[in-house]
């Protein structure tokens, strides 16, 4: 957590340290990444190498990029379930461009700009129009899904570029260690999880989730916050689909099938509550390392995939209960 | 230039003192079916306390949410020291120095208190991040110099309501203000920290800063006003120095006529049929030991202080929480532990205090919202009949008077006191025997509070059991046949309305 709180923490009195410790989210869901990896590590053959860690880190990047926009939306009130078909879409513009241009740069700029379009119209229809946001993102998800398949039918359209800097970001590592992608996923989290706690806009996010009439009444711009908030949702789900175009070395219109659930999954885990105005960005990074090291270390035991969805699902679903037990007691009723 | 309480001196005469710090002329608002407001006027000079008084559905909260840019005005021209101004959203309201303490909390329960006051404009330091150092530090500042005891470092949702009301007051001193409007502002504080208030509303106006007052607290506006605006009904009745004014005339105003009993006991002596008895009534939280008995047809007050267990007491008896220790018997049946539907089966039904959440579904229509507890009646093979539904609705509405369009209307569209109302008309369509009626006139005005008074009177008189739970001793005094007083979870006292006095209720009630 921030210094802003734990300086309050420091200065409030009561429970124990660590029962107080244990009442921040992001220290249980730290705690339980511990114990998953400390029970693999025991269990699974070839757990904790190093090699596998970091594999691990790299599978996550995606659902970490994508995530932060999916708990972004989720805090300021709203949900988006389009990033799974924006994931597939964009890899057309991506690789299109690059395979006419041979540049980069355009097919990011091209994916970007895709993304961007994307973002504001999810926004505008759910800010400015008062539609659902869960019905507009579940239209876009179709929209986009439906489009991609109609433009590659069964075949997939393969990079036929092959640029270095491209193919980098699918195995380069840092200094041999990290991969790229999870560089990237990096990078954004902190810069985002730094512009939630710490600059005016951020906390705008989350007094607009937490009560929009009182957020209106301290004079936000309630309609443009929640507009953005889609924008940036599209623009990290667009980078995940960089990410994963590099991986395929393709746009195809099964790609990232499922992966906005995987990602929602996470993120509730995580601590972020849907109702808005609660929760982290540290909370949904916690949620999307838990469930991938669960689901890489039951594989490491020989599980089959089956029992992974099956077991991943339970885990969901008794967190939230048990988070929504803790806030009860604590709200005294 | 406006002016704020945390830096200016004691005397920073920075506004412009000739003009008037705001003027509202010819201000119509007109909601689907209603006209709110009809050509009304309101002018503020800098450095006075306006109070702006009227019953329930005057106009007043309408009139400073268009002050406040929360609602658009339909015609009338707003001025801000001579200079007309276009004020389209809250946004536009704050930046002309104009801060509304809202009647309903307005705060993120998720932040700290400190976040909270600083939310209309959060300092920033180099690059535009957040300092989060000065808004601690200010706003313990601020705290420490309006003399309110509230921990910045709190989470605002974990504090009883009374101190996120004091919240809601140092927000809107934190920023530079040209006026401050204060909507009910002391409804849930203790007379201390009334008197905390009233020093700082003196401060103010010495910065120069215009002050509205609303309040139903005739006492509070005769206190500190230097002018008072009366509405009615959307009109502009009068504006006058409070000195002109006295308790009767200020009522005369306020509602059209005057209320010469506000007490009128219409109904006989009390039965002797013991319709309630509690008795060795405990809970986890609060109660101890609490024993009474409550006759048909009569109305038993309990008074005490915040926090003496008056509403946990109301909820326990009518199964609403559980209790670990004693017996409930309505009409010689005893209620289950937690069991609300026995209860209501029973015959007893709670008016609850916060009619907001736990009594009425604001978007349903009155109809439903009365028949609610006996929809059982209404019903032929498992579906409501909703022609014999209305119908015994329709009965209540006249009986009682309510005052809607019709039957479908919203019941969020009604005012506090018609909504009372359909609440009462819920529990008696059931066939109630006691009913339990939790502070019923908490921000309500004197005209509506002399309808609930006799509403009150008249269910005792048709025989019912009726326990009042009031922090207003003078309520007591007027309706009690008997009074108990609660001090920390206990029955200190019991006493006939004739031996009962404000000194030997409040000394029970302190223990």
């Amino acid at each position: 957590m921030t210094n802003a709180s734990t300086a309050i923490d420091a200065a409030a009195t009561g429970p124990s340290f660590v029962a107080r410790l244990l009442r921040h989210q992001e220290m249980a869901l730290l705690l339980c990444l511990v114990l998953v990896i400390a029970f693999f590590s025991f269990t699974a053959e070839n757990f904790f190498s190093v090699r596998n860690m970091t594999n691990v880190l790299g599978q996550a990047s995606l659902a970490l990029t994508a995530g932060i926009g999916c708990a972004i939306v989720f805090i300021s009130g709203e949900v988006d379930i389009s990033i799974g078909s924006l994931l597939a879409t964009i890899a057309l513009p991506l690789i299109i461009i690059m395979n006419e241009t041979g540049s980069l740069a355009l097919g990011v700029s091209g994916a970007l700009l895709f993304g961007l379009i994307v973002g504001c119209i999810n926004g505008y229809l759910t800010a400015y129009v008062g539609i659902n946001s869960l019905i507009v993102t579940l239209g876009m998800m179709f929209v986009l899904r439906g489009g991609v398949y109609l433009y590659t039918g069964q075949r997939a359209i393969p990079d036929d570029a092959m640029l270095d800097s491209f193919i980098l970001l699918s195995d380069g590592r840092l200094f041999n260690v990290i991969p790229y992608s999870a560089v990237i996923a990096l990078i954004l989290l902190f810069a985002f999880a730094y512009m939630m706690r710490h600059r005016p806009f951020g906390r705008q996010i989350y007094a607009v989730g937490g009560n929009q009439e009182v957020a209106r009444l301290a004079g936000y711009d309630v309609r443009r916050v929640k507009f953005i908030c889609f924008i940036i949702s599209a623009l990290l789900a667009t980078v995940a689909g960089i990410i994963l175009a590099a991986r395929v070395g393709s746009a195809q219109h099964t790609a990232g099938l499922n992966f906005e659930f995987q990602v929602v999954a996470a993120t509730v885990l995580g601590g972020v509550s849907l109702a808005g105005g609660i929760g982290s960005l540290w909370g949904m990074a916690l949620g999307v390392l838990i469930l991938q090291f669960l689901s890489n270390g039951l594989r490491g035991l020989g599980l089959p995939t089956e029992w992974q969805l099956v077991i991943t699902g339970m885990i969901i679903i008794a967190a939230v209960a048990f988070d929504e037990a803790k806030r009860r007691r604590a709200n005294g009723g | 230039m406006p002016a704020d309480i945390l830096h200016a001196g004691e005397s920073a005469g920075t506004i412009d003192q000739t003009m008037p710090a705001l003027e509202m002329r010819g201000i119509d608002k007109r909601f689907p079916g209603v006209v709110a407001l009809d050509n009304v006027d309101l002018t503020l000079q800098p450095g006075k306390v306006h109070a702006l008084m009227g019953e329930n559905g005057a106009g007043k909260s309408t009139l400073i949410k268009i002050m406040a840019g929360v609602y658009g005005k339909d015609a009338g021209i707003i001025r801000i020291q001579g200079r007309e101004v276009d004020i389209k959203s809250p946004r536009d309201s704050l930046k002309e120095g104009i801060k509304v303490v809202f009647q309903e909390i307005a705060l993120i329960s998720e932040f700290t208190v400190a976040e909270n006051i600083f939310l209309e404009g959060y300092p920033t330091g180099k690059g535009g991040s957040i300092d989060w150092k000065k808004i601690r530090n200010d706003s313990a500042a601020l705290f420490k110099r309006i003399g309110f005891n509230v921990d910045p470092a709190a989470r605002t949702g974990s504090l009883p309501v009374s101190q996120q009301q004091m919240v809601e007051i140092a927000r809107a001193l934190a920023h530079e203000a040209r006026v401050v409007v204060m909507d009910e502002p002391t409804s849930s504080l203790t007379p201390n920290e009334v008197s905390l208030l009233f020093t700082v509303i003196r401060r103010l106006t010495g910065l120069g800063i215009a002050v509205v007052y609303v309040s139903h607290k005739l006492d509070e506006v005769f206190e500190i006003a230097d002018t008072v605006t009366v509405l009615r009904d959307g009109r502009h009745i009068s504006t006058k120095p409070v000195g002109e004014h006295t308790n009767d005339t200020l009522i005369q105003d306020m509602t059209g006529r005057r209320i010469d009993n506000l007490f009128p006991r219409q109904r006989g002596p009390a039965g002797t049929k013991v319709a309630l008895s509690v008795e060795g009534l405990s809970t986890a939280k609060k109660l101890k030991d609490v024993s009474f008995e409550a006759r048909a047809g009569e109305v038993l007050g309990f008074f005490g202080l915040m926090g003496a267990g008056r509403t946990e007491l109301a909820k326990a008896i009518v199964g609403y929480d559980p209790i670990t220790r004693g017996t409930i018997t309505i009409d010689g049946h005893r209620l289950a532990p937690h069991d609300t539907r026995t209860g209501v089966g029973l015959g007893i039904g709670l008016l609850t205090e916060d009619r907001k959440t736990e009594g009425l579904m604001g978007e349903l229509p009155v109809y439903q919202n009365a028949s609610l507890a006996s929809l059982g009646s209404f019903a032929r093979l498992g579906f409501v009949d909703k022609a014999k539904e209305r119908k015994a609705v329709q009965e209540y509405v006249d009986r009682f008077r309510i005052k809607t369009p019709g039957l479908g209307q919203k019941i969020k569209n009604l005012s506090g006191g018609n909504q009372q109302k359909v609440l009462i008309s819920r529990w008696l369509m059931r066939g109630l025997k006691v009913i339990v009626v939790d502070e019923p006139t908490r921000g309500i005005d004197v005209g509506a509070k002399s309808e609930i008074f006799a509403l009150i009177d008249r269910l005792a008189g048709e025989g019912l059991a009726v326990v009042l739970m009031s922090s207003e001793m003078p309520e007591l005094l007027g309706l009690a046949d008997r009074i108990a007083v609660m001090c920390e979870g206990r029955l200190t006292a019991t006493m006939s309305r004739d031996e009962a006095t404000q000194e030997k209720i409040l000394n029970a009630a302190i223990g």
